[in-house]
């Protein structure tokens, strides 16, 4: 139902009545949940988005309609609702896109076993096996398991002859366990998940990856919070990936640059890190989230943010590369139909440098080891660089060596003060992404992946309770 | 059109010979304004109809929906739900699907402005957000501003009953005003969010927020260490949504996910905190006439002079504990399995105004914004937020203002102190209704 023909009658649609020029994005994708509660099968669910939107210009101004239902009555409206939405637009303000080479390109991710047609018992049995044996370990008094598998197929046809087709799938697993020592309680959850199709779930032993999981609950629910004040760190790759993308991503979105919301607005060929750090969005890497074209049909390559301490640039959508002068880099995304685009991260990460990672320890008498494995996530004013995350189960380190677990780790700080403060960068990266969350903005979730070297940081806020 | 939807699924069902079925239809129709400092940045609309079934056999259950593209989209959910359900494990907890739905009256949920908006009216209201800013103060300037109407038409039945329909609007605007002053930056995200555009008034949310922006410039830390705090009504919800929210939902208590488990009838807070939630209260965004199973939604009190008194209950949840459910099903997607939620959530007022409480502080900071209070762990009860616009204030001055500075405890011993107070004014905004709240000793994490 949603073909390439199918955008293309929307397109010689919206151009027959009056567009000079539209993008129509078609999409369908299907999300199958499976959850184990506590022993219970909390649900298995499978829910389906389906639908398109045309994005219209009309003398600069420019509007975007969406219509989840597919009959002709439908799409005209969407298509003239558009066009209407675009000539009011026009009243408050023009629109100018760079312009981009058309290009027609389809890319798929390889599937060798369908997860949507594996028996739902098979699946459910793998889900119950890995929560009931957890449930059995002494000290976890509750414990979620789930299993995500997705498929998102994407269709973006442009008038300027753009034809791009995009499929790709995900599957994996996420463990929550809730631990009791005493009268304290402590959760520590982690997920895995990997780009391709259910022979992921195959290869891999998730009972080792529960009870991982599980001792570090059991661990943490004895551990105190560490003294609150400021600490020199060594940071692990899945937090240096939260960093990054939550405290120095966000302020490199061209849209925000553009709208003055951004600390790093004006600052191109400034340093605002240190010279050891080297920050690039790529849309292909290993471990991450395949986006080889953004929601406009724009290729995403490899955009380098800051080379060497100095910041080289922006990650743009084609209105926001006008506005700032540059191209487009690719990062114009939407979550879904419902959605216009905005301006946003794809695989956000370090470079790696040189440093073993046990040398990063070398010389700090008393400092944090910040782990990434139960971290909840993060949350930045890119305004002001002002972050925070709350982080996984850590480790104080004192003479050079992680001492003593600690729990409630919450972290914050500046952006451009933190990593100005970096001071030593490992050589290990590592790239993850994740089918069970995402990035949010403005309301849209979309697909990511992070990572990183380990590093070391001289200031970090620790906060705990 | 939604109705149809409903009773064509539940249809369907019987012709699959399911034990139970429930169908939930959603109809939304959305248009969204954004601009920043260029203009009207972007304009966009349309509609999205959603179904999700709940189907039931024997006692094994799925859900499953999505978006409609056609009308029989339906029968192929009910078929391929059917399929599924068969082969799952029996749930030994399930009882059975609501059998009493209905609906409760409720008011002051639909605004014919925002049903069918004007899109020039609310254009030249965001052109006027956009500019207003730098007209109050030079330092300032709005840098986005984000406006949505929406209308939910929504339509749920099963089995044991005929199908109930319901509409209601919501009207949303996102404010961001920044303020610059000599090499030193501040922001402030104010918003107005409600079913109605009654209490809207674009001039005092500018205002408001760029007061706070340009009063918070130049913010720095302050020491480690323990200070009086007062949370403005929107801190205070953030609070309460993180760590209280999803501690009274009877799905976590049973799960042994909240330290409020086995505590009903304690005094689990101050004598002076009492919380309802009510799904019933004119002019909140969670006010509607029956919950996301049919049930019809009402009034009750979570906490009652700091006694917790009971917690919010689907149908699922309810059997399990031998109880009624508490009309609080709410799913995060109308094809998502519902769980207990808070509908609105409705904290009693003390006295006075809040200048009066910060007259009244001798070494303490008046918090306006905070970021990642989200983040808390509503399993452990422990609060921490980072603080991004707040004032430190000395013997009853504002003195300057503090930024980066973390706030951590435990939030059922911050809200047990000895002098813990509420301002007599409240605020309404989304599910909340709440006042100002004082605090007389927290530990905040600086220098």
């Amino acid at each position: 139902m949603v073909t390439p023909d199918l955008a293309h009658q929307v397109l010689e649609e919206v151009l027959r009545r009056g567009a000079e020029s539209a993008v129509v994005r078609l999409q369908e994708r299907i999300y199958e949940s499976i959850v184990y509660d506590t022993g219970v099968l909390r649900s298995y669910s499978v829910s389906r988005v389906i639908g398109l939107g045309v994005r219209a210009s009309v003398g600069g101004g420019v509007g975007y309609a969406y219509s989840t239902s597919l009959d002709r009555e439908s799409i005209v409206r969407a298509v003239e609702q558009a066009i209407s939405i675009a000539r009011v637009a026009g009243k408050y303000g023009k629109k100018v896109f760079a312009p981009v080479k058309p290009v027609k390109d389809s890319y798929r991710v390889e599937v060798k076993v369908d997860p949507f047609s594996v028996e739902p018992k098979a699946k459910v049995d793998l889900v119950k096996d890995v929560n009931t044996n957890s449930l059995r370990r002494e000290g976890i008094v509750s414990a979620v398991t789930r299993m995500g598998l997705e498929r998102d197929r994407r269709i973006i046809v442009t008038s300027e002859g753009s034809e791009i087709e995009v499929d790709v799938a995900g599957v994996g697993v996420a463990h929550m366990a809730v631990a009791r020592y005493g009268a304290t309680i402590e959760r520590v959850g982690d997920r895995e998940s990997y780009i391709g199709g259910y022979e992921y779930i195959e290869r891999k032993d998730w009972n080792t990856f529960a009870e991982e999981i599980d001792r570090l609950a059991l661990k943490a629910v004895q551990a105190k919070t560490p003294p609150p004040g400021t600490y020199v760190a060594v940071v692990d790759n899945e937090v240096v990936g939260l960093l990054l993308h939550e405290a120095f991503g966000h302020a490199s979105e061209g849209d925000g640059v553009v709208a003055g919301a951004s600390i790093l607005k004006g600052r191109v060929g400034e340093k605002v890190a240190s010279e050891l750090i080297t920050i690039v969005d790529a849309g292909l890497v290993e471990g991450g989230y395949p986006v080889p074209y953004d929601d406009e049909g724009v290729p995403k390559k490899k955009t380098v943010i800051v080379e060497k301490g100095v910041l080289r640039g922006y990650l743009t959508s084609r209105d926001s590369a006008h506005e700032l002068g540059m191209e487009p880099t690719g990062n114009a995304r939407a979550q879904d139909i419902t959605f216009d685009i905005l301006v946003r991260q794809t695989n956000y990460y370090a470079e790696p440098g040189d440093w073993k990672v046990e040398e990063l320890f070398d010389g700090i008498s008393f400092g944090i080891y910040l782990r990434g494995r139960g971290a909840m996530g993060g949350q930045v004013n890119p305004s002001v660089g002002t972050y925070t995350f709350s982080i996984g189960p850590s480790y104080i380190i004192r003479n050079g060596e992680p001492s003593e677990l600690v729990r409630g780790v919450v972290v914050s700080g500046n952006i451009l003060e933190t990593l100005r403060e970096v001071d030593a960068v490992a050589r290990d990266l590592k790239i993850t992404t994740s089918v069970f969350g995402g990035c949010g903005k403005g309301g849209q979730t979309v697909r990511v992946g992070d990572g990183g070297p380990h590093l070391r940081t001289r200031k970090i806020v620790v906060g705990g309770g | 059109m939604i109705g149809e939807l409903v009773e064509r699924g539940i249809k369907a069902g019987s012709k699959y010979g399911v034990s139970e079925i429930e169908v939930y239809a959603v109809r939304r129709v959305d248009t969204d304004i954004v601009g920043t400092v260029r203009g009207i940045e972007r304009i966009s609309s349309g509609q999205r109809v959603s179904v999700g079934v709940r189907v039931v056999v024997g006692k094994k259950v799925t859900v499953q929906g999505g978006f409609i593209s056609k009308v029989d989209d339906v029968d192929s959910i009910v078929e391929t739900a059917v399929k599924v359900a068969r082969t799952l494990p029996e749930d030994p907890q399930w009882v059975s699907l609501p059998r009493k739905l209905g609906k409760t009256h409720v008011e002051g949920v639909l605004d014919p402005r925002v049903r069918n908006p004007e899109i020039e009216y609310f254009l030249e209201v965001a052109k006027q957000l956009l500019g207003r800013a730098r007209e109050l103060d030079r330092r300032a300037f709005t840098s986005t501003v984000s406006m949505g109407m929406s209308t939910i038409e929504r339509a749920i039945g099963n089995n044991y009953g005929e199908a109930h329909l319901d509409e209601s609007t919501e009207f949303d605007v996102f404010i961001n005003v920044k303020a610059v002053e000599g090499g030193e930056e501040s922001g402030y995200y104010y918003s107005y969010v409600a079913p109605t555009l009654h209490r809207f008034d674009p001039e005092q949310l500018v205002a408001r927020a760029t007061e706070v922006a340009v009063k918070t410039l130049g913010a720095r830390r302050i020491e480690t260490g323990n200070y009086e705090l007062i949370l403005i009504p929107r801190v205070f919800a953030g609070v309460i949504q993180s760590l209280i929210v999803p501690a009274i939902s009877a799905d976590s208590v049973q799960k042994g996910r909240s330290p409020l488990k086995g505590r009903v009838g304690s005094q689990v807070l101050s004598e002076r905190v009492t919380v309802v939630d009510d799904g019933t209260y004119p002019g909140l965004t969670g006010t509607k006439s029956f919950d996301d199973e049919g049930v019809p939604t009402r009034r009750k009190v979570v906490f009652g002079k700091g006694v917790l008194e009971g917690f919010l209950y689907d149908s699922y949840t309810a059997s399990i504990d031998g109880k009624e459910s508490t009309g609080n099903a709410f799913r995060q997607a109308p094809f998502a399995p519902p769980s207990p939620w808070v509908t609105n959530i409705i904290v009693e007022p003390g006295s006075g105004e809040l200048s009066d409480i910060v007259r009244d502080v001798k070494r303490g900071v008046v918090i306006y914004s905070t970021i990642g209070e989200w983040l808390s762990n509503p399993v452990s009860g422990l609060l921490n937020a980072t603080v991004t616009n707040a004032i430190y204030v000395e013997n009853g001055e504002e003195k300057f203002p503090v930024r980066g500075v973390v706030i951590s405890g435990n939030i059922y011993e911050l809200l047990r102190q000895p002098g813990l107070t509420f301002s007599g004014t409240v605020e309404s905004f989304g599910r909340f209704m709440l006042p100002a709240v004082y605090i007389p000793r927290v530990t905040l994490a600086g220098k």
